[in-house]
């Protein structure tokens, strides 16, 4: 008897201690600071981040809240972007932090998780400085810049074996890290690259150089410029006698593609995401439909990212990750599928993902969206190249 | 020989588009600064804005162009007409008046920098217009677009048209007195208060008309607003304030200056050419070149 009620009294006090736990679980969502460009240069991207997340944030927590997302405007501004971190983590009290869009405000974020020890998640930035030899706190989702450069070369050889490419596009650094890429497996692979035009930041005309690209004569032009620039470097590139087939576009978010417009029917571009892929999962043509009804066009990889992160958090928190120490354990472990696409996310010791990208071709651009069909996809390992040589 | 001729013929084209365009916007910042003492330095934002909204009237709305432009104008108009009325014309009777001008017109293209990222920042960070015309001018052996070619010969006319005012009009010869001395021209029975008033709505619907056709050449974003606030003043300063004619030659000096140091070098050093080009008139000039 006495044994019995010995027993019964340990499994109360499991029972309890069960009990206690559970509850506690489900009353305190994961905290995830929020840093984000909500205003200044890239207002646009860190909004349509935002809202994909928060479409995602709304589908995590409908059973039970899971996270909680605390949003702060970073104004594109890396000191801003630091001092934001810094907010979260010491007044917000958040666990982790995620969410910048931009390379210089993600490098700021980067900074601050690393030496403070809170776990990043960062959902769109490719400069590959991010997760560089040695980061411990800092897992990024997209793709390095350098791999979207080794992308261009593989795709355009399968086009013309041995083509000729010319190059034009603006000097930021994630294109600077796309044309280091491109250069070193362009003389890998034997593509010649005849030309090569960077302008700075500040440009608005580029009738002279592109009369300089198309005196060259080459097979193919990769052109990146930035914002209004990477529109006026298309039309210049066409209004000279370029066919639409003759361009590649390293990266090309649906707005981008918008903005090309009907005359670049044809063209080839890079992504991560697209809306017209046959091969989206369910949940990832659920979310075109609904992000669409919301805001009035399709998402194209910034959003996709975006909401995915909220998925991928859901995964790490359902596996019990509440902790700093266990969301970095989860996320250094973890080997799952994109929730939209079914694409593997695995990240490698430095928190960068294993590399990938669809090559698309433009078939019709409309006024709010437009087809385009997949040509090639291509995934590789970050070893492949030397990203950190390549763009320090 | 072929490249040859296609990088002249496509320098002479560059030249002569970026040249106008920019000289357009500068010539309305120097209307406002000759006549009125004010460095505009919220001009480049009113540019952009000019341009924001004739993309959203003729694109998102998808108004025709005859409707688009003039409601761009009125909107414009009533901006510049509220600020004249509320803040400008405070400190007509001060003499130095320029300073406060500046920190005001900071502020004001800060607001409306602000503004801008708030609303059109949030639909997307390209603003590309849908052209009006399609098809091109070939200037063998080089063809560029009519919309950009409508947009050149839309902005000479407008320098000219501006030339012609200021030396024919009774009006435009007043604002030239005024330029050319205030005091003498309130001696003369001229009513500057007026003029001010006058040439501030000129200067802001020239620039308007700037930010109109650089929206017909190329695609704006929410940073060209800056860009083109300090190029249009280092075109205004080195061509003389007040001067239409020094804004044109200085304007086409920096676009064949850009044009030609792309091709004999790289665009980013073009980008410090046309710095070192006015930094030579001014030394030639150091008042502005037709300054007077």
């Amino acid at each position: 008897m006495a044994d019995f009620k010995a027993a019964s009294l340990r499994g109360a006090l499991i029972a309890a201690a069960v009990l206690a736990a559970g509850p506690a679980f489900a009353q305190t969502p994961l905290r995830v600071g929020w840093n984000s460009e909500l205003s200044g240069p890239w207002t646009f991207f860190g909004n349509a981040c935002l809202d994909a997340a928060r479409l995602a944030e709304g589908e995590v927590n409908a059973g039970k809240k899971i996270i909680e997302l605390v949003v702060q405007d970073n104004q594109t501004n890396p000191a801003q972007a630091a001092a934001v971190s810094r907010a979260l983590d010491t007044q917000e009290k958040v666990t982790m932090l995620s969410g910048p869009t931009n390379a210089d405000t993600s490098l700021a974020v980067y900074g601050y998780a690393e030496e403070n020890k809170v776990p990043f998640l960062v959902p769109v930035a490719a400069f590959p400085r991010l997760t560089r030899p040695g980061t411990t706190q800092t897992f990024r989702i997209e793709p390095d810049a350098v791999g979207w450069g080794y992308a261009a070369v593989k795709f355009l050889n399968t086009l013309k074996p041995g083509a000729t490419i010319g190059i034009i596009m603006n000097d930021f650094a994630v294109h600077r890290a796309i044309l280091a890429g491109l250069k070193y497996q362009a003389e890998k692979d034997g593509l010649k690259i005849v030309s090569e035009i960077v302008f700075p930041q500040s440009a608005s005309d580029a009738t002279v150089q592109v009369a300089q690209i198309r005196a060259k004569k080459p097979d193919y032009v990769i052109v990146a410029g930035g914002s209004a620039f990477d529109v006026t470097l298309t039309n210049q590139l066409l209004d000279v006698g370029f066919k639409p087939d003759q361009l590649y576009h390293p990266y090309g978010s649906t707005k981008q593609v918008l903005s090309w417009g009907p005359r670049s029917v044809g063209s080839y571009f890079g992504t991560f995401f697209d809306h017209n892929l046959e091969t989206l999962t369910d949940t990832g043509k659920k979310f075109v439909e609904n992000f669409r009804k919301a805001k009035g066009y399709a998402p194209g990889y910034v959003e996709n990212y975006c909401y995915s992160t909220l998925y991928l958090l859901k995964e790490i928190v359902e596996k019990g990750a509440t902790t700093r120490d266990a969301i970095r354990s989860a996320l250094s472990a973890i080997n799952t599928k994109e929730i939209t696409t079914g694409i593997p996310i695995v990240f490698d010791k430095n928190g960068a993902r294993m590399e990938y990208m669809y090559l698309q071709q433009i078939k019709e651009v409309s006024k709010d969206d437009f087809k385009a069909s997949k040509i090639n996809y291509i995934e590789w390992s970050p070893e492949v190249l030397p990203v950190y040589d390549l763009a320090p | 020989m072929d490249e040859f001729l296609l990088l002249t013929v496509s320098v002479i084209t560059s030249g002569l588009l970026v040249g106008t365009i920019f000289s357009v916007v500068a010539a309305g910042l120097s209307l406002i600064h000759g006549t009125i003492l004010l460095p505009q330095a919220a001009n480049g934002q009113v540019f952009l804005g000019a341009g924001l909204l004739f993309w959203l009237f003729g694109t998102t709305f998808e108004w025709p162009l005859w409707v688009a432009v003039p409601l761009t104008f009125l909107a414009v108009a009533a901006f510049a007409f509220a600020t004249e009325r509320l803040v400008l014309r405070h400190f007509y009777p001060l003499k130095d008046r320029n300073i406060s001008y500046l920190i005001i017109t900071l502020g004001l293209a800060q607001i409306l920098s602000g503004v801008y990222t708030g609303t059109f920042g949030k639909m997307t960070d390209t603003f590309q217009i849908v052209p009006p015309v399609t098809g091109f001018l070939v200037l063998e052996p080089f063809p560029i677009s009519n919309a950009r070619a409508i947009a050149f010969a839309l902005a000479a006319l407008v320098l000219v048209g501006l030339i012609v005012f200021l030396r024919m009009h009774r009006i435009g010869r007043a604002l030239r007195a005024v330029f050319q001395n205030r005091d003498v021209a309130r001696l003369r029975g001229i009513n500057t208060p007026r003029i001010y008033r006058f040439a501030f709505l000129l200067g802001t619907m020239v620039t308007t008309a700037g930010g109109i056709l650089y929206a017909l050449a190329y695609a704006l974003d929410l940073s060209v607003g800056w860009t083109m606030s300090l190029i249009t003043f280092a075109i205004m300063i080195v061509g003389g304030p007040g001067s239409i004619v020094g804004a044109l030659c200085v304007g086409l000096v920096f676009g064949f200056t850009q044009a030609i140091v792309s091709v004999i070098a790289d665009p980013t050093i073009a980008t410090f050419a046309y710095l070192l080009a006015m930094l030579a008139m001014l030394f030639v000039r150091p008042s502005g070149l037709f300054a007077r």
